[in-house]
């Protein structure tokens, strides 16, 4: 059966026509280049910089010279400082929650983002407008005083579910959602309805298989919330055994001075995890974006 | 029968998520606003409803209103700023040339990376005595600059610093508003005799306008909303120059325990927020 | 209205609780945790633990900036965690004010108390009451590179030499090298540790006679914009704008840079003296003297440090209190002291002693301990005191900062006035 998703996607692929037939390829590499140096040199030199020892940190960047954007007194002591300190327990921990929000935040903002995309019911707009959008414009860290007492009162405090929880439900990915599903053509859903299927069911064996891309997208973006939350993992769950990566990375700013090196090796761990993710689903971006017409 | 049950089976799919949206961020937002009409005696810890004493406070408090002056002239700047990169970011890797999946993934990079990462790691670079930027002008012959510890450079570092994230995030919405414009449109431009300029200004922007409209929605919010490279590297500092209000009320309610004030501030930018998006939403609104 | 639904909640969730408890939990040690910065704690906690086996100590700890902010959300929200809190001790009055911390009276004997330096014990007390016990102080010494003072062909101080700052004034520029002559030093003469920290500047207008904060704890029209602050802050300005000896720019860590050679002088803290004699690849001649003082005022000294104390609100008191009393006096201080990496200076006169009797103690450098110890008596000068610390501080950091970029010194010091004046009405 045709499955106009990925339809969709591919065309999107074959559509990058050049603005014009004709461009000035050296202007345009030019123009890549440049953007490509804004973007490649503050990591390579935060790179460089975590496999060096402390004191040499600024060594190369002024003045400047090339040596400052590779690691030529390379050494681990910044990673290894890391390590000891229990580093590898954050990075498991943040990981391990992100998966999680990534499953069960996935499902809990399918199943809204398909209630909003796909049925007509009352209070529908209502609900939409009040809690989705409402919530997406307020800023979480600033409300956060409120949550911690709620969470207190759960007795959460040092929990996991103190850092999950609050954190599961998404209104942007409901709305990323809300908006790739109502694209899927309603035949697809009558054929499946007409032969008994429930709605659930429709959800599982027809609409996920063909929203690949929103669902990368989806994944994606909770993965990387939550891989970078810091003020409320912070304040819910300082503890050793539970830190995250960012509340880790934060213990370099001392009150006796930054120890630099470590505060770069701990971005830089902080960062790759992500781009090892993002990198390979690029394509999916765009994809899902294309395909919640927004465009 | 069977339409009682599709009555149902909607809200039992929402409920999960619109439980926890609302006692967890729509609570927490109400009791924080609410907040705003009550003073707490610092002496007896009881809160007392105080009206509207708390906004007539920042009202005629000169801070307040220098932040206020130093957000609206910060976003007047960064937003057309990273609409516009993120526009010619999004056309220029929208272009079919050799390698263009390579520049593409690379251009990804910054949106993976946290703000709090990117703050750090800019402030070093920026850093007046060992910054490599420094060290790059001085190559160059170009005097040291203060960035982030002068008046009248400062707000632009910031700018900088957020716009590192923004115009690849934002390029990426844009790039998929742009290949999804039919092949076709354009080339029958071309046949008419348009050259690139007009082709772009007449038929590519106009079947832009939704995405730019949500990207200029999506940035006013995100832009008034962030603090932390405020929090990491200035203070709101030199001189107030980057006290945006974000960062005066995080630092009222976070650091001085004034909740009251903190909770005014909050409701009036949120106000402000919501008319500057309602005024972006209308001026971008279709003509069909 | 939300506090009533919490309530509700909380009472629910408490039946739950008391359903589900298991049957006995006595034989399980009590478990505390204590919010506390980045210092390597697990050390003390191993030798409490090994002595109280009774209880479990976790650490919380969090960045020196997000210390504060934890501590506002936490306590103010009436969390029963933590139970113990590392805190800064000007902030004791803030805190106490808002009845965060328990009282600490009952839990030690008056011979524990008068063992303290008196000076930490006012500090750690609010209306008479002790809140936070003392665990460190703190006072100032000015380190030095001799190679600096030969290059410049200068005699270096001795240890009980105390240098005025008018001649720190004289002598930094000439120790100042642009050796890769591209118009900025490589070696700087000189600068402040904690270089827009009210801690340590607060001794410059107090040389001169200048107080902190008005009478009333609150009032800073007249007091950090009086003759003697803006003299003080004109001499700051001019180290960095004028004579340029001091850099400018980012805070920073000066004894980083003094290691490596390129800071000739700074005003800095004891904790420096145990890391640069463990520091075994140092390779710099360096001594101390006295902190300097204005030449028609007096000695002034900073002094404070950490103290600790006990959440109001905790479910653990006999277990929290233990801990505190533990690292607060006699032994356990001395252990806390002596933790790997260094600490910065013992509250406790019985701890003091050891440095007057102690061989380790006989031989440069380590008897630069015993010089600081004696400056710890000299003329120490206590942060103001105010309930509204944290924005007085954090106001003024912000100035010291701008002053030290070069913004006009009476102009920042009046904007300061404005915005700490701001701060303070809530307290009236």
């Amino acid at each position: 059966m045709a499955n106009r998703a990925t339809q969709t996607a591919s065309a999107a692929t074959q559509n990058s026509k050049p603005l014009r037939a004709h461009a000035q390829p050296i202007v345009l590499y030019a123009l890549l280049i440049l953007g490509v140096v804004i973007v490649i040199v503050p990591l390579m030199w935060a790179a460089a910089a975590s496999f060096t020892p402390n004191h040499k940190v600024f060594e190369y960047a002024y003045p400047f010279s090339w040596r400052a954007l590779f690691p030529v007194d390379f050494t681990l002591e910044a990673y290894d400082n890391l390590f000891d300190r229990g580093f590898g327990r954050a990075v498991g921990n943040t990981f391990f929650l992100a998966i999680a929000t990534v499953i069960i935040g996935g499902a809990v903002n399918a199943l809204a983002g398909f209630a909003f995309g796909r049925f007509e019911f009352r209070g529908k707009n209502a609900l939409f407008l009040t809690i989705v959008m409402l919530t997406f414009m307020v800023p979480v860290d600033l409300t956060a005083i409120p949550r911690y007492i709620l969470v207190n009162n759960f007795g959460w405090i040092n929990t996991w579910q103190g850092l999950l929880v609050p954190g599961l439900a998404n209104s942007l990915v409901i709305f990323l959602f809300r908006q790739f599903f109502a694209e899927i053509p309603q035949e697809l859903i009558d054929a499946a309805r007409v032969d008994g299927a429930t709605w659930l069911r429709v959800l599982i064996s027809i609409i996920l298989p063909i929203s690949k891309p929103v669902l990368v997208a989806a994944a994606l973006l909770m993965f990387i919330s939550q891989w970078n939350a810091f003020f409320w993992p912070l304040l819910i769950a300082p503890t050793k055994e539970m830190r995250v990566v960012q509340v880790e990375i934060s213990l370099a700013i001392g009150q006796y001075g930054t120890v630099w090196n470590e505060l770069l090796a701990g971005s830089m761990i902080a960062a790759i995890v992500p781009i090892l993710l993002v990198i390979p689903f690029q394509r999916y971006y765009v994809q899902a974006i294309t395909g919640t017409g927004l465009e | 029968m069977m339409r009682a049950r599709q009555q149902i089976i909607p809200y039992l799919f929402l409920l999960p998520a619109l439980l926890l949206l609302v006692v967890f961020n729509l609570m927490p937002t109400i009791a924080t606003l609410f907040e705003s009409m009550f003073v707490i005696s610092l002496r007896s810890g009881e809160r007392v409803f105080a009206g509207f004493a708390n906004y007539n406070r920042i009202f005629n408090d000169p801070i307040f209103w220098k932040s206020f002056q130093v957000t609206v002239v910060f976003s007047l700047l960064v937003n057309p700023i990273q609409i516009a990169l993120a526009l010619g970011l999004a056309v220029l890797i929208n272009q079919r040339v050799h390698a263009i999946g390579i520049f593409r993934s690379i251009y990804l990079l910054p949106i993976a990376v946290s703000l709090n990462v990117t703050a750090i790691v800019w402030g070093l670079m920026l850093d007046q005595n060992s910054g490599m930027i420094n060290g790059i002008l001085w190559q160059l012959g170009v005097e040291r600059q203060p960035f982030l510890h002068s008046v009248d450079q400062a707000l632009w570092s910031i700018i900088l610093i957020a716009s590192w994230i923004g115009v690849p995030l934002w390029s990426l919405f844009i790039l998929a508003g742009l290949q999804n414009i039919p092949p076709p449109v354009l080339e029958a431009a071309k046949i008419d005799g348009a050259n690139a300029w007009q082709s772009f200004t007449k038929i590519t922007l106009p079947l832009l306008r939704r995405v730019l409209a949500f990207v200029l929605v999506a940035d006013t919010v995100a832009n008034f909303l962030m603090f932390a490279p405020i929090l990491l590297l200035t203070s709101g500092g030199p001189q107030l120059s980057t006290n945006l209000i974000m960062y005066e009320t995080y630092r009222r309610g976070f650091l001085y325990g004034d909740l009251g004030a903190s909770a005014a501030m909050l409701s009036v930018m949120l106000v402000i927020v919501f008319i500057i998006v309602g005024i972006e939403l209308y001026a971008l609104r279709g003509q069909d | 209205m939300l506090s009533r639904k919490l309530m509700l909640v909380t009472m629910l969730l408490g039946i739950f609780a008391i359903l589900l408890a298991p049957a006995s939990a006595q034989d399980e040690p009590t478990t505390i945790t204590w919010l506390t910065l980045g210092w390597p704690a697990d050390y003390i906690i191993e030798e409490f633990e090994a002595r109280n086996p009774d209880i479990n100590v976790e650490a919380e700890q969090v960045g020196f900036n997000d210390l504060f902010a934890q501590i506002q959300v936490r306590l103010g929200a009436g969390s029963e965690v933590p139970d113990v809190i590392s805190v800064d001790v000007p902030l004791v009055s803030g805190y106490a004010l808002r009845n965060w911390l328990l009282p600490l009276d009952p839990v030690f004997t008056g011979d524990e108390v008068e063992d303290w330096l008196p000076a930490a014990v006012n500090a750690g007390s609010y209306e008479g009451t002790l809140y936070a016990a003392p665990v460190s102080t703190s006072t100032q010494l000015l380190f030095y590179n001799k190679a600096c003072f030969d290059r410049a062909g200068l005699m270096a101080p001795g240890a009980d030499d105390r240098l005025t700052w008018e001649e720190i004034a004289e002598i930094a520029p000439q120790m100042t090298f642009d050796d890769d002559g591209d118009g900025t030093p490589d070696v700087w003469g000189f600068i402040w540790e904690q270089m827009v920290r009210i801690y340590q500047l607060q001794a410059l207008p107090e040389s001169l006679g200048g107080s902190a904060i008005g009478e009333d704890g609150l009032t800073v029209d007249g007091v950090i914009n009086s003759p003697e602050w803006i003299e003080a802050y004109t001499y700051y300005y001019n180290m960095f704008n004028v004579w340029n000896a001091a850099p400018q720019g980012e805070e920073f860590w000066p004894a980083d840079i003094f290691e490596t050679g390129n800071i000739c002088m700074f005003v800095g803290g004891p904790w420096n003296i145990g890391r640069f004699a463990n520091n075994a690849d140092l390779d710099i001649e360096w001594g101390v003297s006295r902190h300097p003082y204005f030449a028609d005022g007096v000695a002034a000294t900073p002094t404070g440090s950490w103290h600790i104390g006990v959440n109001a609100n905790t479910e653990n008191v006999e277990a929290a209190t233990r801990f505190v009393h533990f690292i607060s006096t006699g032994e356990g201080a001395e252990l806390w002291w002596r933790r790997p990496g260094g600490g910065d200076f013992p509250a406790q006169q019985s701890v003091l002693a050891m440095f007057a009797t102690e061989e380790e103690f006989d031989e440069l450098p380590m008897s630069y301990m015993r010089t600081a110890a004696d400056e710890a008596t000299v003329n120490p000068r206590p942060r103001a005191v105010t309930v509204g610390f944290l924005e007085y501080e954090q106001i003024l950091q912000n100035t010291f900062q701008d002053i030290r970029n070069g913004a006009d010194v009476e102009e920042s010091l009046n904007l300061a006035v404005q915005r700490i004046e701001s701060e303070m009405a809530k307290y009236r």
